[in-house]
């Protein structure tokens, strides 16, 4: 309740500051709102909260080109020149494939798998474990697949991109192990979800809406009006995905609800159990080709339930088959409580945990502004007081994506095209793409930071500092050179902890230097420490 | 703020933080410093998260009643398999490893329990299951923990309260210690000589003393005294006792290794661990499929730890629980949505066995929650509350349950009187 009388006073607010929307066509101030950081600082934390941290010498040229101006280049992110990560992107596999090769493979090594079974049934002797050839392919994509999304948040240029790639992914979480959203994902995250990443929230929403990932995952593709039959016999349709299932007769709510609880309106914005039935009424008929024929998108009229709709008030009059879908989503995405919603969430992500009101104040007014244009949400976050408060520098704990991703970027490591790196990442508890509930990872300290975690962390810094992490190459000469104690502090700190390095680490360092002769030992232990001490889990 | 340990210690506890607030770093440093009182009650609760919402009727099944066969053409447990338990509720067959369990009266069942509020979203319905405080978002810590922050009685040790898997629940998230181990083997820096070992578990443990604040500061020495101890326990050459079978996965291995920290006594209380796939809008099977599958790894995970434990079982209590059940009637798929009421299991020494505890509210749709799922008609806040005052001895329940008045006269009679 209390969140819905705050937006209340959004639609005010931003009703009486016409000329806000103004001052972005006026040049960008140089300084920092707020001003309280040092150029410096100020480059670290942009370079922490809109990228997957600095890279060596980073910090020095975002504060040189004015962090601002960075931050603007940085919401434009086709002006970027990024040949370096398209280069390696032709290294994967993957992406060379489109959603009907991977259905194809996908249906092929399920037959390949019932016909193992059957012959698994006659002989005894069959290795289980041994996986035909067909489902190893499928395999080692699938891991690709993982890699990718890490390879690309370490090399890209366009960071701030890639950082909303993996907050609307997030967003709109789906679960890639579920049946055939194992060859749906990779064309929802090509297709759906990284071209509107910086685009209109509502034309995400409806592409969400419309991919076969989400139908599948949610079960809207078999959610039908009670009493409707297709125009065929099912039983030889219905084949694939998860094998043969009997023919759906009613509506399933798990979509619908989720669209409104998680995707738009959020838990408190105000819906009631009659709309979510409505909801999945009106969404009735929204499913999926099967997998033969390319597994697209499909507005199937038989299944559709024609009935008049309330949703929120407003009345669907029946039998306007997909259009009631498109009204309702753009109703859903232009929702003073969406708006509430999905600003608060950037504002964990980009600013603290508990977001401060005046950002989410802020997002929301640009929000109405620009109809939900997300790089226009984004401008003002960056342009808000909040995000550059002391407080709110360094008060976020990286995630084990951001950690890993930023620990290879600190040490300038060259991921390769395995899965290996991904698993890493997996193994600190965030393995992608692969969260069963639709609400995505959590964004809160309080899910990351444990005893077990932790102690995850610390081994993962050691063994990339001294070249031992699966899935990268780092070569440290390139950014440490060998030296004395406080040569090797000096720089670490420099390079890789943005000058934040507290007088206690400095020490501790020092005696454990002290007890290494070897000087590549010593550089190794140096970095090792920093990457997995106190410091750099926070961004 | 920096707060180093060896300082807080000298300047004496929580006095010099009395004044103001009272943040989960500063609230959980109190602990370390708080003597070791009386050697370690030896009563344990595991707790058994099926994540997802299960479908409590076809776990336990009311295969007496006729609604229950009308409503689920399809998925309904067919009469002939269900395993009988008192002429109208039966187990699921894949749960036949449960069956000597409840025949020697150390199983009993709650049907009909769950939450007073209404919500069918996973993620409330879960959230306020682990806050105990139904309806009340703004809880910041779990009542495991809260258990644990006011039973200031138990001795303290870094296994006191243990969630297997690689993150901290929620139930177990607040001031007092908890850790979370993913692996219990793998626990701790990994360096090929014990010496390297050493000397790098030294070193991080240095560095987080005394630059770490926040929960990075307590999680971290909470993972330093677990290290010291389990070096001494060796994990690795752990085999179950009376050839006790686990089944292989996440559910097999974490009661697995539960078992092994109950046996090397390190004064382990309360144990956690999630089980995941109950979520089963689509196809979930009668005797056979989905569910079954996920029943047949609980029964027999938890026939493999009763098994393991032997004699240690008079004092444990394993307690599964479900954010809510699932819609009486089967959906259009197969499947069915999300409901309200559903059924909890306690396993144990401690436990009143043998029988199907709580109120049955009926599968009419008269007697329905909002027409369609089964009735609450037992709050859990009073099972979990009888699980902590009869079998662990808490005294302050009002601290655990905030906004709630536990009562004995309303107590399930799942704990032995």
């Amino acid at each position: 309740m209390k969140n819905r009388l705050v937006w209340r006073g959004f639609v005010v607010v931003g009703a009486c500051l016409p000329l806000a929307g103004a001052q972005h066509g006026a040049p960008l101030p140089s300084a920092v709102p707020g001003g309280a950081l040092t150029p410096r600082d100020s480059a670290f934390h942009a370079l922490n909260r809109l990228a997957y941290g600095p890279r060596p010498g980073e910090v020095q040229r975002v504060a040189a080109e004015g962090v601002m101006r960075w931050i603007d280049r940085q919401l434009s992110p086709d002006g970027i020149d990024d040949r370096r990560l398209a280069q390696r992107e032709r290294q994967f596999e993957i992406l060379q494939h489109d959603r009907g090769d991977l259905a194809a493979l996908y249906t092929a090594a399920q037959r390949a798998r019932r016909e193992r079974k059957l012959a698994g049934a006659t002989d005894t002797m069959a290795d289980k474990d041994a996986a035909t050839p067909i489902a190893q392919r499928g395999r080692r994509l699938a891991g690709e697949f993982a890699d990718l999304a890490v390879v690309r948040a370490a090399l890209s240029e366009r960071q701030l991109y890639e950082v909303m790639v993996d907050f609307w992914t997030n967003h709109f979480s789906v679960y890639f192990a579920k049946g055939a959203d194992r060859f749906l994902t990779p064309d929802y995250l090509e297709h759906t979800i990284r071209p509107r990443a910086m685009g209109k929230f509502e034309d995400l929403l409806i592409a969400v809406a419309q991919s076969p990932a989400m139908l599948f995952y949610l079960d809207n593709w078999q959610s039908v009006a009670p009493g409707a039959a297709p125009p065929f016999p099912f039983s030889a349709r219905q084949r694939g995905g998860q094998g043969v299932r009997p023919r759906p007769t009613g509506i399933n709510e798990n979509y619908a609800r989720e669209l409104l609880e998680l995707h738009t309106l959020g838990v408190e914005g105000g819906y009631t159990q009659q709309d979510v039935i409505d909801v999945a009424r009106i969404l009735t008929g929204w499913s999926i080709e099967r997998p033969q024929q390319g597994g697209d998108f499909e507005f199937q009229g038989w299944a559709h339930d024609r009935g008049e709709k309330h949703v929120l008030g407003v009345r669907f009059e029946g039998g306007h088959d997909m259009d009631e879908g498109i009204r309702l989503l753009r109703l859903l995405a232009g929702h003073p409580a969406t708006m509430h919603h999905v600003s608060r969430e950037l504002c964990q992500r980009f600013v603290n945990d508990d977001p401060p009101d005046g950002c989410v104040d802020d997002a929301v007014a640009a929000w109405k502004r620009s109809s939900g244009d997300t790089r226009e949400v984004l401008r003002a976050i960056f342009h808000a007081p909040e995000f550059w408060a002391a407080e709110n520098v360094r008060a976020k704990v990286k995630t084990p994506l951001e950690f890993v991703v930023s620990a290879v970027r600190a040490t300038a490591a060259e991921p390769d095209t395995s899965p290996r790196l991904a698993r890493v990442v997996a193994r600190l508890g965030e393995p992608l793409y692969l969260h069963v509930a639709p609400d995505g990872y959590p964004e809160r300290e309080a899910a990351w930071v444990n005893s077990g975690a932790l102690l995850d962390r610390m081994n993962v810094a050691v063994a990339l500092a001294a070249g031992n992490l699966p899935g990268v190459t780092v070569v440290l000469d390139s950014i440490v050179a060998l030296g004395d104690a406080d040569q090797l502090i000096g720089v670490v700190n420099e390079k890789i902890l943005g000058g934040t390095m507290s007088e206690n680490t400095k020490q501790v360092l020092r005696r454990q230097l002290a007890g290494t002769s070897e000087p590549m030992q010593a550089r190794a232990l140096a970095v090792g420490l920093a990457i997995g001490g106190p410091e750099f889990q926070r961004q | 703020m920096t707060i180093s340990r060896r300082v807080f210690v000298k300047s004496g506890g929580l006095a010099l933080f009395s004044v103001g607030l009272d943040p989960l770093f500063l609230a959980r440093a109190a602990f370390a410093v708080r003597p070791a009182a009386r050697p370690a009650d030896r009563r344990i609760l595991v707790c058994l998260f099926q994540r997802g919402a299960v479908d409590g009727l076809n776990m336990i099944v009311p295969h007496g009643d006729p609604i229950y066969y009308r409503e689920r053409p399809r998925i309904a447990v067919p009469e002939k398999d269900v395993l009988d338990l008192d002429g109208y509720f039966g187990l699921h067959p894949r749960l036949a490893a449960l069956k000597p369990l409840w025949d020697a009266k150390t199983l009993s069942a709650i049907h009909a329990v769950g939450s007073p509020d209404a919500t069918r979203s996973h993620f409330d319905a879960q959230d306020y299951l682990e806050s105990g405080t139904p309806g009340v978002k703004a809880t910041p810590d779990g009542w495991l923990n809260r258990y644990c922050q006011h039973d200031r009685e138990h001795q303290d040790t870094p296994f006191r309260a243990v969630a297997f898997g690689p993150q901290l629940p929620r139930i177990l998230a607040g001031t007092a210690p908890s850790l979370a181990i993913d692996d219990l083997q793998a626990f701790g820096m990994r360096a090929p000589q014990p010496a390297a070992r050493d000397r790098l578990t030294r070193a991080f443990e240095e560095l987080y003393a005394g630059s770490a604040t926040g929960l990075l500061a307590t999680s971290s020495r909470e993972a330093f005294e677990a290290v010291q101890t389990l070096k001494r326990l060796d994990p690795g050459q752990y085999r179950p006792a009376n050839d006790a079978d686990y089944p292989r996965g996440k559910l097999g291995k974490a009661m697995l290794e539960i078992a092994q920290l109950i046996k090397a006594d390190l004064g382990l209380q309360v144990a956690f661990a999630d089980v995941t796939g109950w979520d089963t809008h689509v196809n979930q099977g009668a005797t056979e499929g989905q569910l079954a599958g996920r029943l047949g790894e609980l029964g027999q995970a938890l026939a493999a730890f009763t098994r393991d434990l032997g004699e240690r079982m008079r004092d444990v209590v394993v307690l599964t629980l479900s954010e809510f059940g699932r819609t009486v009637r089967e959906n259009g798929n197969s499947g069915t949505d999300h409901g309200h009421a559903t059924a909890m299991l306690v396993l144990g020494g401690p436990v009143n066995g043998g029988r199907v505890l709580g109120k049955w509210p009926g599968l009419d749709p008269a007697q329905r929650f909002e027409g369609r799922d089964v009735a609450v008609t037992t709050d859990f806040r009073d099972l979990f509350a009888e699980l902590l005052a009869r079998h662990l001895g808490a005294r302050d329940l009002s601290a655990i349950f905030p906004g709630f008045v536990a009562d004995s006269e309303r107590f399930p009679g799942a704990i032995r009187g």
